[in-house]
């Protein structure tokens, strides 16, 4: 074990080890909550124009058992089958996520929007026998089931749940004015039939033989991940992996969860481990409500939340945030009853952070993980010394440290891959075991990340360890050159990559998307050699049009450096 | 009976004729139902909002009542009093009329598929409807004395019209505290205002226009342009205006669409209950059907293209995660 210099700044509410986790698997978890809070609300989703359904703890208590019934005796799964699930926010979700995991299955959450091809990778992969899907992107399924080993479709409907009447009205403009309900040409069963058939074998018995065998190191669900990067892969996460995390989030907000009085926006997808773990889970262990948004885009649909309900935590991504800060409506009437929000996926940028705070008079904390582990490794503490700009500390239980290139532990403000080890940590690549093996050392996760820490035990990300540029045995991180050419007048857009070279192994390029008055070469890089080493300093730049882009808006620089290689090799040939 | 010897207008027309007792009822309640869902259109922090930039909102009041009936005087004067008086005082008065009711729920529904600030067009309506009470009587009674100064004869029942506006804001009011209640039965109801603002369309052209064909192809160009002309010029007008006191693009088109897009249906429900018995009912009715039919044409275009601009104004944000 290294040494843990952030215990310090632990608050004092917070233990620095995790007690031992009075669950032997989620299933039990969510029993107890549901036990706990019974009548109080669950969900509610919310649609931009504020119709709205709700589900009590209760209520999705006994629906996902029917559920777990129906899956294991109507649609024949065994225990570890995988079940996919492809949805947007929505009360079904819980319900279905909830139910595969109280029969002993494994849950196998997959992205609406994925095209044909990733879906059937996906199904694939994961060997998927059943699949639980949104009816307005089930068409997809001629193309694709035939390819993957998908027995079972199950079709819920976005308003499942509703009052009648608003359910109604909300079926008849899907089909009929914005005609988002597609024919659906494979065999199906209806989410209310499925349920209905599920009630209809119910037994307390058999509910309990499917969770006879499950224990913390079973695989509750298989999350995908490495999609921008190559072969998307299926990180297993066991049921300890998922309870331990939840617990070690919720311990680390102390008293900014207080049992059963949290209301919580939950505009990320709860596809996503991000909102997997903290919003459903987390929240929904303390007893919280869940608001669930299908979609905050465009981010007026979250208008009617903030309206009509005491929305007192909020989750999201930097961007997500940026897009509340300018609108006109949020910033004349922010929230009144906020007291904390939670951010994640990306970098927080500390204008939006600052401005956050100010807008909302609460508190914003960035934390960190991936989806290998499940996903919170730090977090800045709430109710302790936050610090923008930092991916803050880890959370109990919890080892993270910086590994240089030679193996050995960096230094204070030393950068270096940024290894972790704990309970949160996957068991492992969905049989990729080469894949699992290359990013384990010993008990330590290698995440991929380039950090430094300082003395206080706070951690920065300074790049992604496959971007960073080897000059001549000088590490070249493109994040601190991409910020000194940004800060150029005239340029909108820049990114850096290491090019080949037959002299130095690689030298520094940049790919600037200019605005009205463009820098030349010269100046560009002139302003570098002020700030920056002269091995950091790139050796040519590129004026290009626009920049390659991953859907939140990253500067993907894999294709830049796919780019660069294609058109060299043309030059050549 | 309708017993005036005109030369533009050949066919006689009677009350009866032009609106039957049961299409009457059904237009009243619809009216009802269009008002309550307008109320259950707005929410508190709407209300608030709005009141906190009040900006858009005076703009939209000021072209409501200063430009509309103004628009409406310009082609009644300039227009309709081209044909014979006895004409065209009736069908002047169902003009002036016309342009000086408040907004109508259908801006809503077009604000809403244009895209637009459905929270100020809401808020817009209301505020005219309330105005309503002050406004349209005043409208009336200066244009209408400016109008007939040299026909004394012509004289707009003002008090029934201020009781007429006064029972229709009743619903508005229900539907408000709905909302306040329900977020559901809110939305609900405020969709169920915005389409039966269409069906009572759908109404006019299914049953009125077929039975008033020979009305409506007897009518002089003059009423059609006054007809036509007030949505249009009003909502020219306003973008205008809007634009040139630096309101952004978004708030200019829905205030546009606002002020143009008046409330036929009050319109004809006013002079249904004012004029009842008025042997002159019939061509009072003239320009508020035909401006009710028209507008849905004219609003139906400029939402494609006001839907366009707002469109790319929108904040768009990428996928999350």
């Amino acid at each position: 074990m290294t040494k843990r210099p952030w215990l310090d700044h632990y608050p004092s509410d917070v233990p620095h080890e995790l007690p031992a986790v009075p669950f032997k698997n989620v299933a039990e978890l969510i029993r107890k909550a549901a036990s706990t809070y019974g009548k109080t609300t669950a969900f509610t989703q919310v649609m931009p124009n504020g119709m709205n359904g709700s589900l009590t703890y209760a209520q999705v208590d006994l629906l996902s058992d029917r559920f777990a019934i129906y899956l294991r005796e109507v649609a024949g799964l065994k225990a570890g089958d995988r079940v996919a699930v492809q949805m947007p926010n929505c009360l079904s979700y819980p319900i279905v996520a909830f139910g595969i995991l109280k029969a002993g299955l494994v849950l196998v959450n997959t992205n609406p929007l994925y095209t044909a091809t990733e879906m059937t990778h996906q199904f694939t992969d994961s060997g998927a026998k059943a699949l639980v899907v949104i009816d307005m992107f089930a068409d997809r399924l001629t193309e694709v089931l035939p390819k993957t080993s998908i027995e079972t479709v199950v079709t819920v409907k976005i308003s499942e749940y509703f009052p009648t009447l608003v359910n109604g009205v909300i079926r008849a403009t899907q089909k009929y004015f914005s005609r988002t309900i597609p024919k659906i040409k494979v065999e199906h069963t209806r989410f209310g039939e499925a349920l209905a058939a599920g009630s209809k074998q119910f037994s307390d018995e058999k509910l309990k033989t499917y969770l006879a065998s499950v224990d913390s190191s079973t695989v509750a669900a298989l999350q995908y991940t490495g999609g921008t990067t190559g072969v998307s892969k299926g990180a297993m996460l066991s049921h300890g992996n998922l309870a331990t995390n939840t617990l070690q989030l919720i311990s680390m907000c102390g008293d900014y969860m207080r049992p059963g009085k949290e209301i919580v926006i939950t505009a990320l997808p709860l596809y996503h481990i991000f909102a997997f773990t903290i919003n459903l889970l987390g929240f929904w262990h303390i007893g919280g409500r869940n608001l669930l948004v299908p979609t905050p885009r465009p981010p007026s649909n979250l208008k009617r939340v903030f309206e009509n309900y005491k929305v007192t935590w909020m989750t999201g991504v930097n961007t997500l945030f940026n897009a509340l800060l300018n609108e006109r409506w949020f910033i004349d009437s922010p929230p009144k009853h906020l007291r904390a929000s939670a951010a994640g996926g990306m970098a927080l940028h500390e204008s939006v952070s600052q401005r956050w705070r100010e807008i909302t008079g609460t508190p914003i904390v960035e934390g960190y993980g991936l989806t290998e582990t499940s996903p919170v490794l730090t977090f800045n503490p709430l109710g302790g010394q936050g610090k923008d700009g930092t991916i803050g500390i880890p959370v109990p239980s919890t080892d993270v440290k910086c590994v240089k290139e030679d193996g050995s532990e960096a230094a204070v403000g030393e950068p270096g891959e940024i290894y972790a080890s704990g309970p949160q940590i996957m068991l492992g690549y969905w049989q990729r075991p080469d894949e699992t093996k290359a990013t384990m050392s010993g008990a330590w996760f290698k995440t991929g990340d380039i950090a430094t820490r300082d003395s206080d035990g706070y951690f920065t990300i300074v790049d992604r360890k496959k971007d960073m540029i080897l000059v001549s045995g000088f590490n070249v991180y493109p994040n601190e050159v991409e910020e000194q050419i940004a800060a150029l007048d005239g340029v909108l857009e820049v990114g850096v990559i290491g090019v080949p070279n037959t002299g130095s192994g690689e030298k520094v390029k940049a790919f600037i998307v200019a605005g009205a008055k463009p820098p030349t070469e010269a100046e560009v890089i002139a302003h570098c050699r002020i700030a920056l080493a002269a091995y950091k300093v790139p050796s040519s730049v590129e004026f290009v049009t626009d920049l390659p882009k991953s859907p939140i808006g990253k500067i993907l620089r894999r294709e830049l450096r796919a780019q660069q290689i294609a058109s060299t090799s043309n030059k050549k040939g | 009976m309708f017993t005036s010897l005109f030369l533009a207008a050949p066919v006689e027309v009677s009350e009866q004729d032009v609106v039957t007792p049961f299409e009457q009822t059904l237009l009243l309640g619809l009216v009802f139902v269009i008002m309550f869902g307008l109320g259950a259109g707005l929410t508190p922090k709407d209300l608030f909002l709005a009141l906190k930039r009040p900006k858009g909102l005076i703009i939209g009041w000021f072209t409501q009542y200063g430009l509309m009936p103004l628009i409406a005087f310009s082609l009644a004067a300039l227009f309709i009093f081209q044909l014979p008086i006895e004409y065209a005082a009736p069908v002047a008065v169902g003009a002036l009329l016309m342009g000086s009711v408040p907004g109508g729920t259908t801006s809503n529904l077009f604000t809403f598929f244009a895209k637009g600030n459905l929270a100020l067009s809401v808020i817009m309506t209301i505020n005219t409807t309330i105005w309503a009470l002050v406004m349209t009587p005043l409208a009336l009674f200066i244009y209408g004395g400016l109008l007939f100064a040299n026909n004394p004869e012509w004289q707009i029942p003002l008090t029934n019209i201020v009781v007429t506006i006064a029972v229709m804001l009743i619903p508005v009011i229900l539907g408000m505290t709905i909302r306040r209640f329900s977020a559901n039965w809110g939305a609900l109801l405020e969709l169920l205002g915005g389409f039966f603002g269409i069906f009572f369309i759908a109404f006019l052209m299914a049953t009125w226009v077929p039975r008033n064909w020979a009305l409506l192809a007897s009518t002089p160009w003059q009423v059609y342009v006054a007809a036509i002309g007030l949505g249009l010029f009003g909502m020219a007008a306003t973008y205008g205006v809007a634009k040139t006191l630096r309101v952004n693009g978004v708030d200019a088109r829905t205030i546009a669409l606002e002020t143009g897009i008046l409330n036929g249906p009050l319109a004809i429900a006013i002079v249904l209950l004012t004029f009842s018995g008025t042997p002159d009912i019939g061509l009072i009715l003239i320009v508020p059907a035909m401006y009710s039919l028209f507008i849905v044409i004219i609003s139906t275009l400029v939402t494609l293209r006001f839907r366009k601009s707002n469109l790319s104004e929108e904040q768009k944000i990428p996928n999350l995660l």
